[in-house]
């Protein structure tokens, strides 16, 4: 079946269509046929980009007011006789939407019904930059392509495991049920993906490991998958929270926000943007958010730039540290994301000294492996590392799949709990 | 007939006009920006980067949304540029004469129903509109400083002003990230007429010699939860216009509340404007911060 994956932003809507159907996953042959991007949605010089497979990149120019019309746009692109890929419109036969936050009310993949598209309205207080977005993308595909089932994959689902002794803050409890303020945790589609396909290669029963997944991208989240459950993740409330990223802060004492606010009289906004915009990386060393630039500067003798390395790595052991702790033990440890499947060095500064753990690196396979799969530990190493490339596109196809097929429990409205 | 925004005109490339064409352009539209000449349209875009440095040094913004927002404006000194904008709004200093000028160049260029905002606190939007080919679309809306951090904008209905036009108005002061409040003619609406008896009070209660201008200003600030005193606001605001205010209000309402204290006119009469000119109730560096604060004047964590 050929499914459309939908990731709508604000001002853009990113896409792929995938083909894909109980078997092929278990091939692992899911075979991706087109990916593109509509962006500057709202203006008059909004872009189009298709990719297709051994062809050239096709690029076109118009003006694109909302997201009805880029699905349209999209739409009648992929079933261009000259650069599209289908037929037809009516080859496709589903669509995966990419939602942000699903709340407490997802815990899986779903079906996008009226009661759903509501819960995530409601959920839109907790990430009122992303869900508004996504669900206007999907309401322009429903209009757009009204007979076929849309799919909504949650970027908090995988971690609704997390029991609450996890996931609660130390705060006053009542602050929870009235607010739900609490762990949420995000890239939850990349560490399903990543526990899974790890496994696979590795050739263990999915459910049966203790494993701890690393993504190092744009925002960095580790995450700890007790036989196939997520029981902590690093990532929080809000994407803020955890590792050190390329502009973010990561963990640092709360404390520490009211103290600016009001020796630096910072407004909201400033420290807000102070947290998320000009900290992580960027912040430390004052040259770049990109960890290859990073390294490139500590390799020149950039001392800020060298202490920003040392602290990304320090907080990615930490996170494996507390996670083997949290589950009595690993058994291995998966690399991803754009640093995790390309920085040999990072890897290696965040696993080293864990010897006594049981992770041992082979430094020669690590240093070789930039961008693709496969085992960066030594043959003895009790607990095994490896690097496994992300698709989260893929895996929302996967769902779709899933959900389709009756795979994934079938979803009922929570009860409303009173406070 | 749908109307949507995006393409501004901002007639004035001062600090409210710079203030209010970062806004947009930070929302993603585009901004044409009209100063008198080439050499102000330098200064304008010279000011208006500082500006934007100066928010990324208190980590507001990043160097790539001040490329952003700078690649959305646009400087010109023609009116031309109003011709395919959505919106206008002039931003030039409070003087009739100068202010229906630029409203007639906005008419003669721009779509009939595409709104004209005039940027008063105190004249009368209707008898600007009144010269106007279609005074329907004439439409006043009052900033307050500081332009970036207030987040309240009164919208005002002039005599004639369309429930669309109005309204078209409202969707703009939410683009701007402002509450609008909506707000009938009547001179100095509701902040202006509210604040204005504050300040002149503040300033008498110096006059008379109760307690010195930053024992009342503390007072206030601190009494009240206000971020600053009335009179450094009107320091920061102006000296001069704010008794230019306070003598319009007395001459349209009569009322003796409005009546500007006499030292400040005594300021004002000595050129001691205020921040912009260094001295005013209070003393301030070239930065435009204080520099003769009280010991308890300070933040304090709790």
């Amino acid at each position: 079946m050929k499914i459309l994956v939908l990731n709508s932003g604000s001002s853009s809507v990113k896409f792929q269509v995938i083909e894909t159907d109980l078997e092929r996953m278990n091939a692992h042959q899911d075979q991706t046929l087109a990916t593109g991007l509509v962006e500057k949605i709202g203006l008059s010089d909004s872009r189009l980009v298709l990719k297709v497979p051994d062809r050239k990149a096709y690029t076109d120019y118009r003006e694109i007011l909302e997201h009805r019309a880029a699905i349209d746009w999209v739409l009648r692109i992929l079933a261009d006789p000259e650069v599209g890929i289908l037929g037809e419109v009516a080859e496709v036969g589903a669509v995966g939407h990419r939602v942000v936050h699903g709340g407490e009310a997802f815990a899986s993949s779903v079906i996008i019904t009226p009661d759903v598209v509501q819960q995530i309205e409601d959920c839109s207080v907790l990430a009122p930059l992303h869900n508004p977005p996504n669900l206007r993308g999907y309401y322009a595909a429903h209009a757009a392509l009204p007979d076929v089932p849309h799919i909504a994959v949650f970027d908090t689902a995988f971690h609704q495991t997390m029991a609450p002794h996890s996931f609660l803050y130390g705060i006053p409890f009542q602050l929870y049920t009235k607010h739900a303020l609490r762990k949420y945790g995000f890239h939850g589609t990349s560490h399903r993906y990543v526990a899974f396909r790890g496994s696979q290669i590795l050739g263990w029963e999915k459910d049966e490991k203790k494993l701890i997944t690393v993504h190092l991208g744009n925002g960095c989240s580790a995450a700890a998958i007790d036989r196939g459950k997520s029981v902590d993740t690093s990532m929080g409330f809000t994407p803020l929270e955890g590792l050190l990223m390329g502009t973010r802060s990561g963990d640092m004492d709360p404390a520490i926000v009211p103290w600016l606010m009001a020796m630096e009289e910072m407004t909201l906004h400033q420290v807000n943007t102070m947290m998320n915009k000009h900290s992580g990386l960027y912040g430390i060393s004052g040259v770049s958010s990109d960890m290859r630039e990073i390294i490139e500067a500590r390799a020149g003798g950039h001392q800020r730039a060298d202490v920003a390395f040392r602290m990304f790595c320090y907080r990615v052991k930490k996170y494996i540290g507390a996670y083997a702790a949290a589950m009595g033990g690993v058994d291995a440890v998966f690399f991803t994301g754009g640093i995790g499947e390309n920085s040999p060095e990072v890897r290696e500064w965040a696993l080293s000294g864990l010897e006594y753990m049981g992770i041992e690196l082979d430094r020669h396979i690590n240093d070789g492996l930039r961008g693709g799969e496969g085992e960066i530990s030594s043959d003895g190493s009790k607990v095994k590392a490896l690097v496994v490339p992300t698709n989260e596109e893929k895996t929302i196809a996967r769902d779709v799949v899933r959900v389709l097929n009756g795979i994934m429990p079938s979803w009922e409205p929570p009860e409303t709990v009173s406070p | 007939m749908s109307w949507e925004l995006h393409n501004v005109a901002i007639i004035g490339g001062g600090m409210m006009g710079r203030s209010i064409a970062t806004k947009v352009a930070q929302e993603g539209l585009n901004v044409c920006l009209k100063e008198i000449s080439t050499e102000a349209a330098e200064a304008s875009r010279t000011e208006l980067e500082q500006s934007l440095d100066h928010e990324i040094a208190r980590f507001g913004l990043t160097n790539s949304e001040k490329k952003a927002i700078l690649s959305r404006i646009r400087w010109v000194t023609q009116f031309d540029c109003a011709a395919d904008c959505d919106l206008a709004i002039e931003t030039v200093q409070e003087d009739f004469g100068v202010k229906r000028r630029i409203l007639r160049e906005l008419d003669r260029r721009m779509v009939e129903d595409h709104p004209i905002v005039i940027n008063t606190s105190t004249l009368s939007i209707t008898e600007l509109a009144a010269q106007n080919s279609c005074p329907e679309r004439i439409v006043g809306m009052h900033f307050l400083y500081p332009v970036t951090t207030t987040r309240v904008v009164e919208v005002i209905r002039g005599q004639l002003t369309t429930d669309s036009v109005y309204e078209r108005a409202v969707k703009f002061a939410r683009l701007l990230g402002k509450v609008p409040i909506k707000v009938f003619e009547m001179p100095g609406f509701v902040t202006t007429r509210v604040i204005m008896p504050l300040i002149n009070e503040a300033m008498h209660t110096v006059m008379e010699g109760v307690a010195q201008a930053a024992e009342v200003d503390l007072a206030i600030k601190l009494g009240f939860n206000f971020t600053m005193g009335p009179l450094e606001w009107a320091d920061r605001t102006g000296l001069d216009r704010v008794l230019t205010w306070m003598q319009h209000l007395y001459s349209e309402s009569g009322e003796p509340r409005f009546r500007p204290c006499p030292m400040l006119k005594r300021l004002v009469r000595a050129g001691l404007y205020g921040a912009k000119t260094g001295q005013g109730f209070f003393s301030y560096d070239a930065n435009r911060r204080r520099t003769d604060r009280l010991p308890d004047d300070k933040p304090r964590l709790a």
